[in-house]
């Protein structure tokens, strides 16, 4: 698995003059590494801006192309501060996760083998005071054979990462971990062969399993983070079998797929770009996919002729030939795995905060271990020993650097689990903080398509003919309402003459006689002389159809309420939220669904520019805004707000300025997101209570000596394990 | 008391094999997936002919 350029998830907007590249690194323990990773690429020329977000173990790096920076030297740079980048894209990532796993776990294992088998026999040299010399030798000797495997296989990571920091002149939080190991390890030797004093073999086995133990959690939630808010990503293969003309095989990666090329879709495989069936199999073949991974909908959808496959599918029918209708990158699937990479290598402001508070911790935590042990040698130098080991061990910058990120991680998944996808880091502290939502109608409340809402006759026909009259009339036009009317065409009744009236409506020959439809004033003079009629007035949305006999049927038309709209907008106001109608539409049409919702405040004919100041308006009377839209027209407004949701999918969504976006159009997700949001900051702030409050709790009781260096290892671990497992219990729950 | 070293050998090598038998299974695979294979017995077929960790999420 080397880190070849081409198996890179990287991608340039503008023809490869800025370039962006993601990838996922081992070895990155704390901000200290983090920094570094930054430091050393941000020092090539060309880079733009680089990310390196802890949590997820990813760098993302903006650059601009043609210059002489390339992927390769990114890479090259990431290797020479001491650690390793892995591809992103496809197998490999989850190769490298696996691997990461196993390598985890045996640690882990290893070191509680060890851990109790030390304790077991060096139990009896504690308070037991009849033990002649011989026996207690034995049982050191015992102890160190056991440790010292285990410092050495369970412990690698923290010695080679303190060495890595060492000898690039950084503080790490690996740096104090190793000195305490060694500290207690080395003494205990010397004790050994000396055949007298104290040694800590049990402490170092015990020290090593719960830093393993914290480490392996950490790592669980950070691989279930990718593995269900990534299932889209990594799902996608990383090569596929492409057929040449005279039909043999060859492999090549994804990303080198063209439209037109015929590939292979093994049954079980992830279909990799947008596709068809080729047009050499049996034209009655029917593709069976499962398109979970992007709709949600899993009963297995049935394709056939020239129907779409869509990329990210499964193909769980029989193997298929397929040629490719657009290149991996132009993909809906691969647009939106675009955002979710920018977000999880974006770092969160929260974590940020974090982080520089953990960089200046492993500094004062060196100067305090040398005070205390300055502090001891004067007054009793016997404890001077176990003290200091304590105060290194006890402190735990890694909760305090894991608090946050832990916590938004868990977050996102939870989230993506609801079909809302982050797309910028600080979207989650945003969300939980709103206090007005500000709706758009069409495309978000309403569904996007028009339909007829009803019919009002007025004798003369009937609701069927009387339709497919209009139609007939809007049959050439481009008027929305036109392709509502669209389904009620009806063979035999077609209009001749044409003619369209700007601002008024449609004219035309039906049968011999003149119709009209559009306002109610134009068509009714339609009508033969004297024909008038009294009839209810409609408003500004009613279209008129009038025929010879005047006004034969008022119209409605419009988009209905998406089905879930009304409970969503119940739930958010059931959160304490404030609910706005921001709409372009007229105002009969936004008040009918404003009555319809229970909104109080709706306004109608709203320019961008107006949604716009009326979201500027709010926040400047202290409100947080949380705006939602179709991502396609709102864009201006959705960036006005605190923090922004987007309906739909396409590959518009990968330059839209929504945080956050809605991938099944599942409205009722929203007030769930936000429960989901407010726990998720609940849970960042107790983490960091808790964290910080350890520490300083655990500092001055360490450095007074009052606390043993097991416990001191224990106290550690389990500072680190609480803050990972209260952020797990965020992931684990479904709102 | 000599017994004493003996044990302790002992113990050291059943300790050594113990250490030994759990790398191993980790290696070959038996603790990447703990949920799966409980629900094998329930599949019509075998599990499908990919590699572990390799097939569809």
């Amino acid at each position: 698995m080397t880190a070849t350029a081409a198996s890179h998830a990287r991608w340039s907007l503008d023809d490869g003059r800025h370039e962006h590249v993601v990838f996922l690194v081992e070895g990155m323990r704390c901000a200290g590494c983090a920094r570094g990773i930054e430091a050393a690429v941000r020092a090539l020329p060309d880079v733009e801006s680089v990310a390196v977000n802890l949590a997820t173990a990813r760098v993302s790096v903006d650059w601009r192309g043609a210059g002489s920076t390339g992927l390769a030297q990114i890479l090259a740079a990431v290797e020479r501060g001491g650690f390793r980048p892995v591809p992103l894209a496809g197998d490999a990532a989850s190769a490298q996760f696996q691997a990461e796993r196993r390598a985890a776990l045996k640690r882990v294992g290893f070191a509680s083998l060890g851990m109790m088998q030390a304790m077991m026999y060096l139990a009896a040299l504690y308070g037991v005071s009849d033990i002649d010399a011989s026996m207690a030798t034995l049982m050191r000797v015992t102890g160190m054979i056991i440790v010292t495997p285990v410092l050495f296989y369970s412990g690698a990571p923290y010695l080679v990462g303190a060495w890595r920091d060492v000898t690039n002149r950084r503080l790490g939080m690996d740096v104090p971990v190793a000195l305490a190991l060694l500290l207690a390890w080395l003494p205990s030797v010397v004790n050994t062969f000396r055949g007298t004093g104290d040694v800590y073999f049990d402490s170092v086995g015990m020290f090593i399993f719960f830093l393993s133990l914290g480490r392996f959690a950490e790592m669980s939630v950070r691989h279930r983070g990718l593995t269900s808010a990534e299932a889209l990503a990594r799902s996608l293969p990383a090569q596929v079998a492409r057929l040449r003309a005279d039909g043999s095989q060859e492999r090549v990666a994804a990303t080198e797929l063209r439209a037109g090329d015929r590939f292979l879709a093994p049954s079980g495989a992830v279909v990799a770009v947008d596709a068809t069936l080729a047009p050499e199999l049996r034209p009655d073949t029917v593709a069976l996919l499962d398109e979970s991974l992007l709709t949600g909908e899993s009963t297995a959808a049935h394709r056939r002729g020239v129907e779409r496959i869509r990329g990210g599918s499964v193909n769980v029918g029989a193997p298929l030939t397929l040629v490719a209708q657009a290149a991996v990158g132009d993909s809906t699937l691969a647009s939106t795995v675009r955002l979710l990479e920018r977000a999880q290598s974006e770092r969160p402001r929260l974590a940020r905060v974090a982080d520089r508070a953990a960089s200046g911790f492993v500094a004062a935590i060196l100067g305090l271990a040398a005070l205390t042990a300055a502090g001891w040698i004067h007054h009793d130098a016997a404890r001077a020993f176990p003290a200091v080991l304590a105060v290194l061990v006890v402190t735990c910058p890694c909760a305090l650097s894991l608090a946050t990120p832990a916590a938004l991680t868990a977050a996102a998944t939870r989230l993506a689990r609801l079909g809302v996808l982050i797309a910028h880091a600080d979207a989650v502290e945003h969300l939980a903080r709103i206090d007005t939502v500000v709706l758009d109608k069409t495309g978000t409340l309403t569904e996007s398509g028009g339909a007829v809402l009803d019919v009002r006759l007025f004798g003369g026909l009937d609701r069927a003919s009387a339709l497919a009259t209009a139609a007939a009339l809007e049959r050439r036009s481009s008027h929305p309402l036109a392709a509502a009317l669209r389904a009620h065409e009806m063979a035999g009744i077609v209009a001749q003459d044409l003619r369209e009236e700007a601002g008024q409506g449609v004219e035309g020959v039906i049968g011999g006689t003149v119709w009209r439809l559009g306002r109610r004033r134009w068509a009714e003079r339609c009508a033969e002389a004297g024909v008038v009629r009294a009839l209810p007035t409609g408003d500004d949305a009613t279209t008129w159809l009038a025929g010879p006999a005047g006004l034969v049927a008022a119209i409605d038309i419009g988009a209905p309420l998406r089905s879930g709209a009304r409970a969503t907008v119940d739930a958010l106001r059931a959160l304490g939220l404030d609910v706005i109608i921001a709409s372009g539409d007229g105002e009969v049409a936004v008040r009918q669904a404003a009555r319809a919702l229970g909104i109080e405040r709706a306004l109608a004919r709203c320019t961008p520019a107006r949604k716009i100041a009326l979201v500027r308006e709010l926040r400047r009377d202290g409100r947080r805004v949380f705006a939602v839209g179709d991502g396609i027209n709102d864009g201006p407004v959705l960036a006005a707000a605190d923090v922004s949701c987007a309906m739909g999918t396409g590959s518009a969504i990968a330059h839209c300025a929504a945080d956050l976006l809605l991938v099944h159009d599942g409205l009722e997700q929203l007030p769930r997101a936000i429960v989901t949001a407010r726990e998720s900051l609940r849970v960042m702030r107790q983490n960091l209570g808790w964290s910080l409050g350890y520490n300083l709790a655990a500092v001055p009781l360490a450095a007074l000596g009052l606390v043993a260096p097991w416990l001191a290892a224990l106290g550690m671990s389990l500072s680190s394990l609480g803050v990972v497992l209260n952020a797990r219990r965020l992931a684990g729950r479904t709102p | 008391m000599s017994i004493a070293y003996l044990l302790v050998a002992l113990g050291l090598g059943v300790l050594g094999l113990a250490a030994w038998a759990l790398l191993w299974a980790i290696d070959a695979g038996q603790y990447d997936d703990l949920e799966r294979q409980g629900a094998m017995i329930l599949e019509e077929e075998g599990p499908a002919d990919t590699p572990p960790g390799a097939g569809p999420a």
